[in-house]
């Protein structure tokens, strides 16, 4: 195997930098067209918002290609001086480069430890490559083994369980309370940006409307045209909370905007036993908390969120050493796996030379015996020359596989190839 | 005469089946793996096929205490396997199964010694003097299936909302199904049983009174108390809106009475239990 895995990522190099060295889908046709013919070698380009990182195989006679050549490929490519990317490029060989992408295709790699969107972005990279038929042998069976890995780590640990940003873990507990959306009321208070990622991921459960209010009428005319909501004058607060079954509040109001004694008055008593959810996402707080009683009016702040986030990321943190251990099984078996099938043409050569001698010495013998000796002589000789041929073949076969479990089988391959004339 | 296979099903059979599919989900909620679950569905499976048969070779009529028992559990099991195969994320099977082991334990306890042989056509309790009877259990059991499920949902309800009310991460404990759609279950179990329980009473008072029960013999008290507690709910939910906590908590002290009146000795089970 003559593999690297070539990159930089959030750890080794700035945001700056792996701005500048993102690949658009120009350059990175170009580079996927240009890293072959320039290399001899198979290439496949990872590009995240979190790294940069390139793929190469060669032919395992050819000398690997190191991170010095592939900082001035990034250079040219992107326009970029050379020291400035040098230094940020890390270099994974072979088996290291194998474990490498089974760890980032695992999410072991990201940010967001067992965020799964990365094996969706290996699979895309791996695609761009075959389009550009930039992919060969090892490449071609690494990245779906990647894939299968990062399943098998996905279903067998709980490394993905949970949600660990606020704004998912705002949907869990909605989806608690409500069992349908199409017919629910989504009502926005204020526009901070907290709000509006949580208000994303509520709109993915296609509520039947969204209303926005604000202090300022265009900043709810903003939010609610960004949103498909319908802006409300802020004096209708009470009538709005009567309607919604969800609420986003994000004001910067010094002080609640909902004590309770006002939603005891004006709003409770005309929502019959409708539930109503309130993520007060202020700080601040904009709603009383004691109108939390778990049944009718749950009230969810920043603080009760990010616990449930904090959970989740030390919970998934405990399934790293199981993630790793499949990782390491999994990369012993494809290193295993793919030396036995660079072996294989050998072993057959080597069988089929030894075959040859064989007969070519076995065919005079009998003939000059024909008739001299019995079937059953025959037979015997025959045998005889077959378990021959099976105890000499034994040792350099064994030692092939041998040689395989460690990944070094190469120079041994060569030396039969070698000693016995075969065909490389 | 020919023994048919089916006679060497026991309540054992299907009670310990039902059990072992228990012990399985309880393990697939501490320690999940991917071969809890089956397993635990392939004696589930065992068990209502198992109790199926017994049913149909017994034939136990639903106006027995031992009959309603038995049949209630037996369509409780088939709730119970429904609900985990269509909610498999959910922790269906560890709140219906040990009502269903409940029931299937009950009806052990007031079974009589003394096998009755297996009959075939139309059987007795379907004709005659006996018919109105039959006509009140069946519809006084359709009402159990009703406060039972009633019972389940609401049971569900109060852990899900005290999970809330803690806010407890979602991800950490037992999946259960949203509060909206417990609420909903809950209100249509209630609603479907009270007609039934309502038309159930009336038969079994204008058409098949029994003889030497009184007005104040404990069936009758706790009958009339469910139905009492039913038009309560009713009541609660449509005129005064109380929060479905509340509701909740009846709903339970409902399904208690039924057992109560559901293990009462009643006069349809004369001849046997079984």
């Amino acid at each position: 195997m003559n593999l690297r895995a070539i990159g930089c990522n959030v750890q080794s190099a700035s945001v700056e930098l792996r701005e500048q060295l993102a690949f658009d889908e120009p350059k990175l046709a170009r580079a996927l067209a240009e890293l072959p013919a320039r290399y001899g070698a198979e290439a496949v380009i990872l590009g995240t918002c979190n790294r940069v990182e390139l793929y190469l195989a060669r032919p395992e006679e050819d000398a690997p290609v190191h991170s010095p050549l592939i900082a001035e490929f990034l250079s040219e490519m992107h326009g970029v001086p050379v020291e400035a990317i040098r230094t940020h490029l890390y270099e994974h060989a072979d088996a290291d480069a194998v474990r490498h992408l089974f760890r980032v295709a695992s999410g072991l790699d990201s940010v967001v430890l067992g965020e799964t969107q990365i094996a969706g972005q290996v699979k895309e990279a791996l695609e761009a490559a075959q389009k550009a038929e930039a992919v060969g042998p090892l490449l071609n069976t690494l990245f779906p083994a990647a894939l299968r890995v990062s399943k098998r780590v996905r279903t067998e640990t709980g490394l993905t369980e949970g949600h660990v940003s606020v704004s998912s873990a705002a949907v869990d507990f909605v989806r608690e309370v409500f069992e349908t959306f199409t017919d629910k009321t989504v009502l926005v208070i204020g526009a901070g940006k907290m709000g509006r990622l949580t208000l994303k991921h509520l709109q993915e459960l296609h509520p039947a409307r969204i209303l926005v209010t604000n202090r300022n009428a265009e900043k709810a005319a903003a939010v609610a045209a960004d949103c498909g909501g319908q802006a409300l004058p802020w004096g209708q607060l009470d009538e709005a909370l009567v309607q919604a079954d969800i609420v986003l509040s994000t004001t910067g109001a010094p002080e609640p905007i909902v004590p309770r004694r006002r939603f005891d008055e004006k709003v409770r008593p005309r929502r019959g036993n409708r539930a109503l959810v309130i993520f007060d996402m202020a700080v601040p707080r904009d709603f009383d908390p004691r109108l939390h009683d778990g049944d009718r009016v749950l009230v969810f702040n920043v603080d009760d969120l990010t616990r449930v986030v904090d959970q989740a990321t030390q919970r998934r943190r405990s399934h790293i050493p199981a993630a790793e251990a499949i990782i390491a099984a999994e990369v012993a078996r494809f290193v295993q796996d793919w030396n036995r099938r660079k072996d294989g043409p050998v072993i057959g050569q080597l069988t089929a030379e030894i075959d040859r001698l064989r007969e070519a010495v076995l065919a005079p013998l009998l003939a000059k015996l024909n008739g001299k000796i019995s079937a059953a002589d025959r037979d015997y000789i025959e045998g005889a020359f077959r378990l021959f041929q099976n105890r000499l073949l034994h040792g350099p076969i064994a030692a092939l596989q041998e040689a395989a479990h460690t990944g070094h089988s190469t120079t041994l391959r060569e030396a039969l190839r070698k000693l016995f004339g075969l065909q490389g | 005469m020919t023994v048919s296979p089916l006679q060497g099903i026991t309540h054992a059979c299907f009670g310990l089946s039902y059990l072992c599919a228990l012990l399985l989900e309880v393990a697939q909620m501490l320690w999940p793996r991917a071969v809890w679950r089956p397993l635990a569905l392939v004696f589930g499976f065992a068990g209502l096929f198992a109790q199926t048969a017994f049913v149909l070779y017994h034939q136990p009529t639903p106006a027995s205490p031992y009959g309603s028992l038995l049949l209630l559990a037996w369509v409780l099991a088939v709730f119970y396997l429904y609900g985990t195969v269509h909610h498999p994320k959910q922790a269906w099977a560890v709140f219906v199964l040990p009502v269903v082991i409940g029931l299937v334990g009950l009806s052990l306890v007031l079974a009589t010694a003394g096998e009755s042989e297996p009959e075939f056509g139309i059987p007795p309790w379907l004709t005659g003097e006996r018919f109105w009877g039959v006509v009140h259990g069946t519809l006084i059991l359709l009402a159990a299936v009703g406060v039972s499920v009633g019972f389940l949902t609401s049971l569900m309800y109060l852990l899900q909302a005290r999970r809330l009310r803690n806010k407890v991460n979602p991800g950490r404990v037992v999946p259960l199904l949203s509060l909206e759609r417990l609420e909903t279950m809950n209100r249509r179990a209630v609603n479907l049983a009270f007609p039934l329980l309502t038309v159930g009473l009336l038969v079994g008072t204008v058409l098949a009174p029994t003889p030497g029960d009184t007005w104040l013999s404990l069936k009758i008290l706790s009958t009339a108390g469910l139905w009492v507690v039913f038009l309560v709910l009713l009541y609660l939910r449509y005129a005064v809106h109380v929060p479905p906590r509340r509701l909740a908590l009846l709903s339970i002290a409902a399904f208690a009475l039924l057992l109560v009146a559901l293990v009462t000795a009643h006069p349809f089970a004369v001849g046997g239990a079984k």
